[in-house]
């Protein structure tokens, strides 16, 4: 008899702690300006734990480690350089992982893009023309992730001409410094969005999940298409690449921002736009642009091997309509919504 | 002929915006354009700056002004040989080397040199406002008729601007809602008058403070904010209100310094809010379109809009949105309309006159927009002159 009443016990102690738990919490939220974007923070805590002074010092941090806008950040100056620099900690983490993507997805995301970004005018200063076919060669000669590596804290180039973009990369890990430094005040309910890249834990008020919605492909920014999904991921993180936004017309065509490192030209396929669910922001915002150049058959071979990535991806079928799919470890899809 | 117009117009939007693109990339297929300077005051030096950095489009061959220190100083801009100096307009249209012509005179003239121009045949740039009076507007949509491979270009240069054009796609499709106010000014704080380097030549060149020669702050200014809801809508205002007066500057000056006008127009539900000054230069140039859905801010260069908040409240569904590049709402919740700054609209103004003329096509600031702006600009000074609501005249006939 003595033995059956423990768990209920239990059950009764649990739930008064969750009730306590949610009592005392709060919600805060921090909105501010970070890498040309938005980003927002939400979490429920006791007491206001993180002030914006925190979190806007630690995006300036970073920005001067590797933002291609600021001139005398850490890759600007490797970029300058003619052998490579010395680089700080943040920056190290970042071009480890993005070598370790690069080598998995067969090349098809490179840290050594920016010569084709700039060249085929997404970088910050714009050309006048599209590149022609010898000038593409060109190019190509400095793209490659075995043309850089790291020797301790010195970030090497084979070639002057090498030169790095993260920007693919790094405003995941932005994001994933953010969850951290609110891991590190004991936060575990949280939701910090940074440019439409996100990670969340735990849950709001009343132990509801965070809503996540995926935006519409409409492209058209004064005139947004309504949410295309709503979301539910538990913990992890989640980003998206697309290029129904940012492409420019050249000659007739729509010239995407996406670049395909080997052959040096602009993805084209049927790919709109890929939602990637990781643990970690720096893996989904990694491997989304990868995604968006392997193509839908190719990404659906590649995440039915991963047990913690998965995708939702918006594409558009051959006769022209345009379709979504969802891969197995995409978290908190619910094929009803 | 309203409806008329806006075919043609929409007709024209998307080419235009193509055009405006991709210019640079396009290939002029001939000669440049042989162009004339009528009026070489402060206007028609601008213009002649912006023609000097398009010599594939245009080449100055004759300027032609009645004040010599004018033909002087517009002749020192010349970049590929001396220009043909004129005192006299009509014997510049006489040069059967020029193809077209830009009218920059004191609005008073604009009516007689521009129907010497369309009669000797040559294209013609006119600037802004098309015409001193209703009948001289009316005039000159008569000239034009059947003359249909002779360009007539209005100044209303933010029309060209690609800017402002995606504020009239926007508009057309319905992204700022009803649209029920527009507020426009266009302020400075000074006392706008040129300096005369000779006391009897005060009348010749701050012709803009005299009635006789000018149509004061509403047809100098006010006319491209008014002619702009004009094109973007397809309307024009059936009633005038208006006030103002001599308020800040008592020099001797006629045209008001400090005006303000109401303009109603019924169709749409609409009222227009248009005031300029000399007195403050705060808000300077500012122009507002405010519909149920949101509002549109511009300057000349650049615009931002603000959706209505209740419209931002996606938030009360989701906490976070995922998506490629997101867009960014600045602190006010607008975001800019296009990602830069567009150039001074008289640029893609004369891109487009240029184009006109290779092509033989209607502008879109052509006579018959023109007129209806004119027509406007005239119907508000003479509410303000009267102190009384005027209303626009279903008989003007245009076109």
């Amino acid at each position: 008899m003595k033995k059956n009443l423990w768990p209920v016990a239990c059950f009764f102690v649990l739930l008064l702690c969750a009730f306590g738990r949610q009592e005392r919490f709060q919600r805060f939220e921090l909105n501010g300006y970070a890498q040309g974007t938005t980003y927002s923070i939400v979490y429920y805590a006791a007491d206001s734990f993180i002030s914006q002074r925190q979190t806007d010092s630690l995006l300036q941090r970073f920005d001067r480690s590797v933002s291609l806008y600021q001139p005398n950040s850490l890759i600007c100056r490797f970029n300058r350089s003619a052998k490579g620099i010395r680089i700080d900690e943040p920056f190290k983490v970042l071009i480890t992982r993005a070598l370790q993507i690069s080598r998995a997805t067969g090349g098809l995301v490179d840290p050594t893009v920016k010569p084709l970004v700039d060249a085929w005018g997404f970088g910050v200063l714009k050309p006048g023309h599209d590149p022609g076919k010898e000038e593409v060669k060109v190019l190509l000669l400095n793209v490659g992730a075995d043309k850089i590596g790291l020797r301790g804290d010195f970030l090497f180039k084979t070639k002057p001409g090498v030169q790095l973009d993260l920007n693919g990369i790094a405003q995941g890990y932005s994001v994933d410094l953010l969850a951290s430094l609110l891991e590190q005040h004991h936060i575990q309910n949280y939701l910090v969005e940074l440019g439409g890249e996100l990670r969340v834990k735990g849950s709001k008020a009343g132990n509801e999940l965070f809503k996540i919605g995926i935006e519409g492909i409409s492209g058209d920014d004064l005139d947004p298409a309504p949410m295309r999904k709503v979301i539910e991921p538990g913990n992890g993180a989640i980003t998206t690449s697309g290029n129904y936004r940012k492409h420019h017309a050249s000659g007739g065509k729509q010239i995407s921002h996406l670049m395909n490192p080997l052959t040096g030209y602009p993805v084209q396929n049927e790919m709109i736009s890929v939602t990637v669910y990781a643990k970690d922001a720096i893996t989904a915002d990694g491997y989304d642009n990868g995604f968006m150049a392997m193509g839908l058959k190719r990404t659906m071979a590649f995440l039915s091997k991963q047990k913690d990535m998965g995708a939702y991806i918006v594409y558009r079928k051959p006769d022209g309509v345009i379709t979504d799919t969802v891969t197995a470890f995409f978290k908190g899809y619910q094929k009803q919504n | 002929m309203v409806r008329r117009t806006f075919l043609k117009n929409t007709g024209l939007l998307s080419g235009g915006l193509l055009l405006s693109n991709q210019l640079s990339a396009l290939q002029p297929t001939g000669e440049p354009v042989k162009i004339a300077v009528i009026g070489c005051g402060d206007r028609g030096t601008g213009i002649m700056n912006i023609l000097n950095g398009m010599p594939d489009q245009f080449r100055i061959t004759s300027v032609c002004d009645v004040l010599d220190f004018r033909l002087a100083a517009a002749q020192k801009m010349s970049k590929t040989g001396a220009f043909k100096t004129y005192t006299d307009y009509r014997k510049l249209l006489d040069d059967k080397e020029v193809d077209a012509v830009i009218v920059a005179v004191p609005l008073y003239l604009h009516y007689p040199v521009a129907a010497d121009v369309i009669r000797s045949g040559k294209h013609l740039y006119l600037e802004k406002t098309m015409t001193y009076t209703i009948e001289q507007a009316l005039e000159l949509v008569n000239l034009m008729h059947g003359r249909n491979n002779q360009v007539l270009q209005v100044g209303h240069q933010y029309r060209y601007s690609p800017l402002y054009y995606r504020v009239k796609e926007m508009i057309n499709k319905g992204y700022l809602g009803k649209v029920t106010q527009v507020d426009c000014r266009w302020d400075r704080n000074g006392n706008w008058r040129r300096p005369v380097p000779d006391p009897s030549l005060e009348r010749a060149i701050n012709w803009r403070m005299y009635k006789e020669y000018s149509g004061g702050l509403a047809a100098e200014l006010l006319s491209h904010q008014i002619d702009f809801i004009n094109w973007a809508f397809d309307t024009h205002p059936q009633e005038f209100f208006a006030t103002g007066g001599i308020d800040v500057f008592k020099d001797g000056r006629e045209t008001s310094d400090n005006i303000q006008v109401m303009l109603r127009y019924p169709d749409l539900g609409l009222i227009g809010n248009f005031g300029a000054m000399c007195g403050n230069a705060h808000d300077g140039y500012l122009f507002k379109i405010k519909g149920t859905l949101g509002t549109v801010s511009l300057l000349t260069d650049q615009g931002m809009f603000y959706p209505e908040k209740k419209l931002l409240s996606e938030k009360g569904t989701v906490d976070g949105v995922t998506g490629a590049t997101r867009i960014v709402w600045n602190k006010e919740g607008g975001t800019p309309i296009l990602p830069e700054a567009t150039k001074d609209g008289t640029w893609y103004a004369f891109n487009d006159f240029y184009q006109k003329i290779l092509r033989k096509e209607l502008p879109d600031s052509n006579v018959f927009t023109g007129a209806r702006t004119a027509i406007s600009v005239h119907l508000a000074n003479q509410a303000l002159y009267s102190k009384k609501i005027c209303s626009w005249d279903n008989a003007y006939k245009i076109g």
